[in-house]
């Protein structure tokens, strides 16, 4: 499968730069998730790579061939709308049929093809139905459908479960892994949920308010060793402490006002961090345990009281200040149903964590 | 291979500019063109080839003669009559259709829509058998006695206002019902609620609203109407002139181009003030009916 | 008292409304009726008769003019649809559809200046007044009602249609006759038939530009009306307002058809 190399591309819409001399590299045959807040310019990336824009500088290449000037219909690549762009006057048959269609592909071809690829994404009962009867859900697998059949190198999806309800969202996303497990077909998702994006994802990238790529890895990379304080606390939620960072006789502390010395591991590879910088630690909440009572073993503890509790269902989240301008999140597994500790408001409690969880982060 | 790509890309572009083109000139030479012709032709001399030295204000100078504004004032006057007798008797038909009519809006429209249809030579024709002195009206009322002998209807100003009323009626009744129509009757209910008699609330609420719709149906009805040739031509006897015929007399009869240039000229000047004052003072109105009261 | 100020306020209105409609319709009653009138000069009811009908069926003229005013509505609709939707499929989302308010100029000028404005050219042009001329003519009028119609429905559509159409790989000739054309055929078909009827049914124009080879429908009706008519008029007028009447009932129920389609953005 071929790779998406993309170089140096500018954008801009009447004087707004979107994006400024951008630089990606998507391995082919993956899932890949580009993550960003709305306004981020990851759908303006997106479509770049379909052609439906062209950057205004710069270059985009699919496997050797340089694609910056290609027109759409000329490009290996699909899409699947935001807003699924289903032509209205043609049944589910006709717009999935559509790109082998206007191929002149052979009827029973087409006919064969059409209904392998609806029954892949389950919408066999369906084929001759009027586009207006479906259900959102039904109308994006047609989208989906319609986009697959071509066999394109690259399929890029637009925020495609945006107008779906929770229970149905989650369902796609298994779905869509294992579509494109069994089709080996590079996707591209961009999503402005880093929820889905973790969920989907083999690499994702992270693209903040500015139209720049902050970070790209595994989704596991991301999530637990972010490289800036907007990628910590964009993906998932997270503990920002600030302090100053201190080595000495081999031991690493980060000083914090009015909380004092919190044991840090400082990797090699982060250069800035030497002794005398200002620093930003993330410290994620489920990597925190909270207690009542004094416990043992752990490299970090800090005393504080609860103010306020939220219960998730599946763990609860507490909200503890341990200094007057510090409140630390703290989530914890509802692992029973009857715990032996029960924590509530006003308590006085004990947050301990090992100092190998804390990721620095250059301020 | 990019260059390739790149040159067919422009092609298909260029081809596509062609494609729209034919629309563009069509306009261009049956719309523009006349239009440059007629206003060049208004400053030629008779009989002479175009060149700077066959310009002439000759034909401007002549319509100093009262005669011409006597002309476009009855026009004028016609129009004026035309279009605020249309908005007075559309009105309350269009308001009660919109507004009033439940069961049977869809059968009142088709039929308050359907005279438009009809051609206009039909329609004024129809009118003879209404006017004429064995015709309709003087029938009935010689029948009922309250006339001795028949009134002469045809030939009149009076048959030509008649037959223009009903002729533009339905371009007046149908802007008015369309503004209407999307008419927010939580509105009136408002207005109700907080004590306003019905006649109010429709001198306060709905009429100021509505204004729009009205001035939409003044122009559509008194645009035309300044130029309208073949009612005063038919049941106006020709003996007195109007904007239209007096245009189709020189250009058709009398064969004097320039000088049925310049008049079109200058009672399309005429015409363009007159609206643009109207414009000017119906904004007046709607700011004065949304603000003083 | 309050409750004859009520009932007359009540009725006041729908009083006034039917005396409207009566005023619409009189005029119209009154010529079809007479159309049965057993008489030369059609004031004066003499008897019924279905004659003048059978005169008309069996005039020559009358076939002529609507011969004559059918090749040319058919010709105008033909070549303004074809025009106007070429402009407006090529045009919109480039630098031409700043040029679009171009089309409004026909329905904002009056009309006598339009049929001087082309007799003008005619003649400039040294152009024989006929057919010709006279399909031009008719084409301007329908491009004045072609392209905004279908530019306004154009706009509606989804844009991303297209984009979708271009992205699975058509060109945008096949996109335009795949998709576009299909979404675009109620708009393209309500302004066609509107042109015909203009067409049809125009007089002034025609009057100026039409010399004396093409003579349409409502020409001659003019011509008869000044030379002073037989009941053969009223009869073409009957049938005409018949056909006229159809044609309205057909459009409407098109546009309630439409209405009622769920769902699907129109």
């Amino acid at each position: 499968m071929r790779n998406i190399k993309i170089e140096g591309v500018t954008k801009s819409f009447d004087g707004d730069v979107i994006l400024e001399n951008l630089s990606l590299m998507i391995p082919g045959g993956k899932f890949f998730a580009l993550l960003g807040p709305s306004g981020s310019g990851k759908t303006t990336l997106l479509r770049l790579i379909a052609g439906l824009e062209t950057a205004d500088s710069g270059k985009i290449f699919l496997g050797d061939i340089d694609i910056t000037h290609m027109p759409i219909n000329e490009r290996r690549v699909n899409t699947v709308f935001q807003n699924y762009a289903l032509f209205p006057h043609m049944n589910v048959f006709d717009n999935v049929a559509y790109a082998l269609t206007i191929r002149r592909v052979p009827k029973d071809v087409i006919e064969q093809k059409v209904i392998k690829v609806l029954r892949t994404v389950h919408l066999d009962r369906f084929i001759y139905k009027s586009i207006d009867l479906l259900s959102g859900g039904q109308q994006q697998r047609v989208a989906l459908a319609r986009a697959i059949i071509n066999e394109p190198d690259v399929l890029l999806l637009d925020e495609p479960l945006a107008a779906l309800d929770l229970k149905l969202r989650e369902r796609m996303l298994v779905e869509l892994i294992e579509l494109q497990d069994q089709l080996k077909t590079t996707f591209v998702y961009v999503t402005h949920d880093q929820f889905e994006a973790l969920t989907v994802a083999d690499y994702m990238a992270i693209m903040n308010k500015d139209g720049c790529i902050e970070q790209v890895g595994t989704p596991k990379e991301i999530y637990e060793f972010p490289t800036s304080v907007f990628v910590a606390s964009f993906v998932g939620t997270t503990n920002i402490v600030h302090g100053t960072l201190h080595i000495y006789d081999g031991v690493q502390v980060v000083e914090v006002p009015e909380l004092g010395k919190l044991a840090v591991v400082a990797p090699a590879d982060k250069v800035w961090a030497v002794d005398g910088n200002k620093i930003a630690m993330s410290l994620r909440p489920e990597k925190i345990d909270i207690s009542k009572t004094a416990l043992e073993g752990f490299s970090n503890m800090l005393r504080g009281v609860v103010k306020s509790i939220v219960y998730h269902g599946r763990s609860t989240q507490y909200n503890v200040r341990v200094s007057d301008d510090l409140i630390l999140q703290v989530f914890e597994q509802n692992e029973e149903h009857f715990p032996q500790e029960v924590i509530d408001y006003d308590d006085q409690v004990y947050l301990y964590w090992q100092k190998e969880n804390v990721v620095l982060l250059n301020q | 291979m990019n260059i390739v790509a790149r040159i067919k890309s422009a092609c298909m572009r260029e081809s596509s500019f062609f494609m729209a083109l034919p629309a563009f000139i069509w306009q261009l030479i049956f719309l523009y063109v006349p239009l440059i012709f007629v206003i060049v032709a208004s400053f030629m001399k008779v009989d002479e080839k175009l060149s700077l030295g066959a310009l002439t204000l000759e034909h401007y100078a002549s319509f100093t003669d009262p005669l011409y504004w006597v002309v476009i004032g009855r026009s004028l006057l016609l129009a004026m009559c035309a279009a605020i007798a249309c908005g007075i008797m559309a009105y309350p038909v269009a308001y009660y259709i919109a507004l009033r009519a439940t069961r049977w809006k869809n059968v009142l429209l088709f039929f308050l829509i359907l005279p438009f249809w009809i051609n206009l030579l039909v329609q004024v024709y129809a009118w003879f058998f209404v006017l004429e002195k064995n015709g309709l009206v003087n029938t009935v009322l010689l029948k009922l006695g309250i006339i001795a002998e028949p009134l002469r209807l045809l030939n009149t100003p009076f048959a030509i206002f008649i037959v223009m009323l009903y002729c533009y009626l339905p371009f007046m009744a149908m802007p008015i019902y369309s503004i209407l129509e999307r008419f927010n009757q939580r509105l009136i209910e408002a207005s109700l609620d907080l004590g306003a008699t019905p006649w109010q609330t429709f001198m306060r609420v709905t009429l100021p609203m509505s204004l729009p719709g009205l001035k939409t149906g003044f122009f559509l009805v008194f645009v035309p109407s300044f130029g309208e040739f073949v009612i005063p031509v038919l049941t106006g006897g020709g003996k007195k002139l109007f904007v239209g015929s007096m245009i189709s007399l020189y250009y058709l009869d009398a064969g004097d181009t320039q000088l049925g240039a310049a008049f079109t000229m200058l009672s399309g000047v005429v015409l363009l003030i007159v609206s643009l004052f109207l414009n000017w003072l119906f904004k007046r109105i709607v700011r004065v009916s949304a603000g003083g009261q | 008292m309050m409750k004859k100020q009520a009932l007359a306020r009540g009725f006041g209105l729908p009083i006034s409304v039917g005396l409207v409609y009566f005023f619409l319709y009189i005029p119209i009653i009154v010529v079809i009726v007479f159309s049965f009138n057993d008489a030369h000069y059609a004031y004066v009811w003499r008897g019924f008769t279905t004659r003048w009908y059978y005169e008309l069926w069996h005039s020559a003229e009358v076939w002529d003019a609507l011969t004559n005013s059918l090749i040319v509505a058919c010709s105008a609709v033909v070549l303004s649809l074809t025009m106007g939707v070429l402009v407006v499929w090529h045009g919109s989302h480039t630098a031409l559809a700043r040029l679009f308010p171009l089309f409004y100029g026909t329905l904002a000028a009056p009309e006598i200046v339009l049929a001087v404005g082309l007799l003008t050219l005619f003649s400039a042009l040294d152009v024989e007044l006929g057919f010709t001329s006279l399909i031009a003519a008719h084409t301007l009028l329908g491009l004045g009602y072609v392209v905004p119609m279908v530019h306004a429905r154009f706009s509606n559509l989804d844009k991303t249609l297209t984009e979708a159409s271009l992205d699975l790989g058509a060109t945008r000739g096949q996109t335009f006759f795949k998709v576009i054309l299909p979404l675009l055929f109620p708009s393209l078909f309500a302004a066609g038939l509107l042109v015909f009827i203009i067409s049809l049914d125009d007089f002034l124009i025609s009057f100026f530009c039409s010399g004396a080879t093409a003579q349409t429908l409502p020409m001659y009706i003019f011509s008869m009306i000044r030379a002073g008519s037989t009941p053969v008029v009223n009869a073409l007028s009957t049938v005409m307002l018949v056909v006229s009447s159809i044609f309205v009932l057909g459009f409407s129920w098109i546009q309630v058809r439409r209405m009622g389609m769920r769902g699907v953005r129109l």
